[in-house]
């Protein structure tokens, strides 16, 4: 392997400083590797073991699911990156009323778990009607839309804010129209971010099962689960994980191979304020509305229901524990995911069949559903006992299986975000360092990691609030007595006490609120000059 | 054996040492939180798909009465199921508890309780009502209905669940689907009794009744009745009572709009299931895990659970809360229910077939 090749995508970017290191960075890059591959290895392996009986129904399953997946892809998912896209440009490139508090209040979704935002639709009644009717295939796409183009709005914000003005005040000073601007250059910079945020949003949905399953309807997911509880089968529902991941491991590679293709020079790196465009007044309107909109779906309205249900119930006061639970889970998860995360963005970025190896690894582990990866963990835990490496699923065990199985399961949601952060590196800086007599190891602290911490920051972030709204893993992993929010949620959802639920479900929310409103105003200040 | 107790309990909670050796400060904390278990008192270890407040309050009844905590472990039973089996001989779970004959049956099959019996127990729980080995026991019983709203249907033309496939129901069905374990016991009990082929039949009509394709819980169905989207809906009888007392004010009118019937009196009596209990079949505490299941037949428990849950008690001599009484005794079907696991493969497959998703 070409350890020392420049990376096609950034040939500026990184070689110096990780060389030094080079020989540690595989050993972690494949260490990495496993972790997050070994369940989903595991369940293509379980599903590859031949089995007596096998059906018929397993391939009606399969494509009946294939196509639900795929559908709600077309539409959910893309309405999520249209809206995120176009949500982002608004925010970063245009003047109208209302932007900065959009700025910040664009994100609020992202802490809403799809089942929660199902289920808060479903029961929404005023004055004996439903206010936004979201029933079947459309409720699920709808669903999909409000609450996941913040992964989108996320990353195409970065992309807009660290765009070259120069470019974009050429394309004015030629005389294009904001419109202009947005369609052939402010959207073709910005591609790799959109799309990286939109693959994070496509796989959300592949692996979502409580809105789908809430909504009846038939997706690779909920075929899965079908297979698993209807027709009793694990191994149907192995067998069906397996297909979704070597599918997903497809749409991965391909999206790698496209990206990259396509090179995208950075133009002036003088930051100085990106120019924003004066929209006409109604156009203005236009945009507020937009965005109101969709704070307004994603966020204030189906909050606002569960807080009044909760205040209705008022059992509130019962969740310290569970809250406490969740927030130690996902505060130590977020930290394992990100170390993963981080060699897995290191390794990407040397190139190389590992660093390949580790992305699409961590990408198999976000595309599936969360019991399927927990199903895999198991199994991996049920090998290690039978060879006698350990003994029971004692609180210890639980709690180690449980973490493993986030950071398997969610590092690839916090690698983008490091892998934008790791391309601010400058070959001139480090050299200049070096040149001075500056160490490797003063050269990472003083250099490198401060450069990349507000990265570090985000993507610590993300993956906190992803393990906040986990509940799967969660449910069949953790020790006795030990619940989290989502576990109370779902405890009194599955029970059918919406009433009891919504107070946990708000609590998720609110947890997730303040890391989100964090990362937030990190964006905003992430470009040097930014007001 | 208190001298071993306590040493278990030690050994199934190393993890504040096991995280502080490897330097996870976070992580260390997070197992001081979770190390909450008792390391002095006696206790045992349950597995449950039921999620009720009601079964807590049962639990800490059992521990006051006893000394013996009761540590649990709530999730679905499907994934409880992969976890024993995961678990083998090392597993923790003494008492495994779901809601649903079906659900207890495939953890039996899968052989992961053990058979038990006592007098206590075969004098408690009804003889259909458990596994004739003992590998499970009923401890509550539920009935599977028919909801109707008031103003557009005569109970009398809903007196059988057959009725529900008549042209006069074209439209105006609703159920969940049949992913759900009680559709699924359901249409097991119907192919034990009847056989196969009327047991596709009903499905199939059903389904062509359908008013929209199943989507939600037993609780939309009923607000989907009560909302005037369909006439009637298959439902478990609890559902309606707890809606009738909601906090909430719009559930309280959707209950008062709908009315349930105990289908099939004239005939073969209305579907019942239960939830129930099994002795893990490699329980470490196998003597506490058959105390707590001869206590969740006793008379104490059943006169505790019957006004928290909306369940039928398991006996007919303990009184069912006033709610449930106000309903008047109906006639159960007869069927054994180790019939509806057997049972199960096949009704999915007949689901599957019909479009009933």
């Amino acid at each position: 392997m070409a350890v020392n090749a420049p990376s096609r995508l950034a040939p500026t970017a990184l070689a110096p400083t990780l060389s030094f290191g080079s020989g540690l960075l595989r050993g972690l890059a494949l260490l990495a590797t496993l972790i997050c591959a070994a369940p989903a290895l595991a369940v293509i392996g379980l599903a590859l073991r031949p089995e007596a009986n096998a059906t018929t129904i397993g391939a009606a399953l399969l494509r009946d699911g294939a196509i639900g997946t795929l559908a709600l892809m077309l539409t959910g998912g893309g309405a999520a990156i249209a809206f995120g896209a176009v949500a982002a440009w608004l925010v970063s490139l245009c003047a109208f009323p209302g932007r900065g508090l959009f700025t910040w209040m664009l994100v609020l979704p992202m802490a809403a778990p799809s089942f929660v935002l199902a289920y808060a639709y479903s029961g929404m009644t005023w004055g004996g009607a439903a206010p936004v009717p979201v029933a079947g295939f459309w409720g699920a796409a709808f669903v999909y839309a409000i609450g996941l183009y913040p992964y989108v709005y996320l990353a195409a914000r970065a992309a807009f804010m660290s765009q070259s003005a120069c470019a974009l005040e050429a394309a004015r000073t030629l005389g294009a129209k904001a419109g202009d601007v947005f369609w052939r250059v402010g959207l073709p910079l910005a591609r790799p971010g959109i799309a990286a945020g939109g693959a994070l949003a496509l796989m959300e949905i592949a692996a979502d099962y409580g809105a789908a399953q809430h909504f009846g309807l038939t997706t690779l997911s909920t075929a899965i689960f079908r297979a698993w509880y209807a027709h009793a089968s694990p191994h149907l529902a192995l067998q069906i994980s397996a297909a979704l991941l070597i599918a997903a491991l497809f749409f991965l590679t391909i999206e790698r191979r496209a990206r990259g293709r396509a090179a995208f020079a950075g133009g002036s790196t003088r930051w100085r304020s990106l120019p924003r465009y004066d929209l006409n007044p109604a156009a203005r309107w236009a945009a507020s509305l937009f965005c109101l909109a969709l704070v307004a779906l994603g966020a204030l309205l189906p909050l606002g229901w569960l807080a009044r249900l909760a205040v209705l119930h008022g059992n509130i006061s019962d969740l310290a524990r569970p809250f406490a639970n969740s927030v130690l889970l996902a505060g130590a998860g977020a930290l394992i995911a990100l170390a993963l995360a981080s060699i897995v963005a290191a390794a990407a970025r040397k190139g190389g069949a590992l660093g390949q190896a580790s992305l699409l690894a961590a990408g198999a582990g976000y595309a599936a559903p969360g019991a399927v990866i927990a199903m895999g963990a198991l199994a991996v835990f049920g090998f290690a006992r039978e060879a006698g490496f350990v003994g029971g699923l004692g609180a210890g065990l639980a709690l180690t299986a449980l973490l493993w199985t986030y950071a398997a399961r969610f590092a690839a949601a916090g690698v983008q975000p490091i892998d934008a952060g790791l391309s601010r590196l400058s070959k001139g800086v480090d050299a200049s360092a070096r040149v001075l007599g500056a160490s490797v190891w003063r050269r990472l602290l003083r250099i490198d990691l401060p450069i990349a911490a507000p990265s570090l920051v985000a993507s610590a972030l993300i993956l906190f609030v992803e393990i906040l709204k986990e509940l799967p893993a969660t449910l069949i992993l953790r020790p006795f007595d030990f619940d989290t929010l989502a576990v109370q949620a779902y405890a009194y959802a599955s029970d059918e006490r919406l009433l009891e639920a919504a107070a946990p479900s708000l609590m998720i929310f609110v947890a997730g609120l303040a890391p989100i409103l964090v990362l937030s105003s990190g964006i905003a200040r992430a470009r040097a000059g930014a007001r | 054996m208190q001298l071993r107790d306590v040493r278990n309990s030690w050994e199934s909670q190393p993890l504040p040492y096991l995280l502080n050796r490897r330097g996870f400060a976070l992580g260390g904390s997070a197992a001081t939180l979770a190390a909450c278990a008792p390391s002095e008192r006696l206790y045992v270890n349950v597995y449950s798909a039921r999620h009720y407040d009601a079964d807590r309050t049962l639990y800490a009844a059992f521990e006051e009465a006893t000394g013996v905590a009761v540590r649990v472990l709530p999730a679905n039973a499907e994934q409880l199921l992969e976890r024993l089996r995961a678990e083998g001989e090392a597993t923790e779970a003494d008492l495994v508890v779901a809601a649903d004959a079906g659900n207890l049956w495939r953890m039996q099959d899968a052989n992961l309780l053990a058979p038990v019996t006592s007098a206590a127990l075969s004098a408690g729980v009804p003889q259909r009502l458990h596994d004739p080995a003992g590998h499970w026991w009923g401890f509550t019983k539920r009935a599977r209905i028919i909801v109707y709203r008031k103003d557009a249907v005569a109970p009398d033309e809903i007196a059988s669940m057959d009725n529900l496939t008549q042209p006069r129901f074209s439209g105006q069905v609703v159920a969940r689907s049949s992913t759900n374990t009680y559709n699924l016991s359901l249409l097991a009990s119907r192919i034990e009794r009847l056989g196969a082929d009327n047991a596709w039949d009903w499905a199939a009509g059903v389904r062509a009744n359908f008013a929209r394709d199943p989507q939600g819980s037993d609780t939309d169905q009923i607000k989907a009745v009560a909302a005037g989207l369909a006439q009637v809906a298959i439902a478990n009888h609890y559902y309606v009572l707890r809606m009738a007392r909601s906090d909430d004010n719009a559930e309280r009118e959707s209950a008062a709009k709908v009315g349930i019937v105990f289908p099939d009196q004239a005939g073969a009596g209305a579907h019942t299931n239960i939830s129930g209990a099994g002795v893990a079949a490699h329980a470490k505490r196998p003597e506490r895990a058959l105390q707590l299941l001869e206590y969740l037949v006793s008379d104490d428990a059943q006169r505790l659970l019957a006004p928290l849950n909306d369940e039928f008690p398991i006996r007919p001599e303990i009184e069912a809360a006033p709610e449930l009484a106000a309903l008047g005794a109906f006639r159960e079907e007869d069927v054994a229910l180790d019939a509806l696991g057997r049972r199960q493969g096949e009704a999915a497959a007949i689901y599957e077939e019909v479009g009933w998703r």
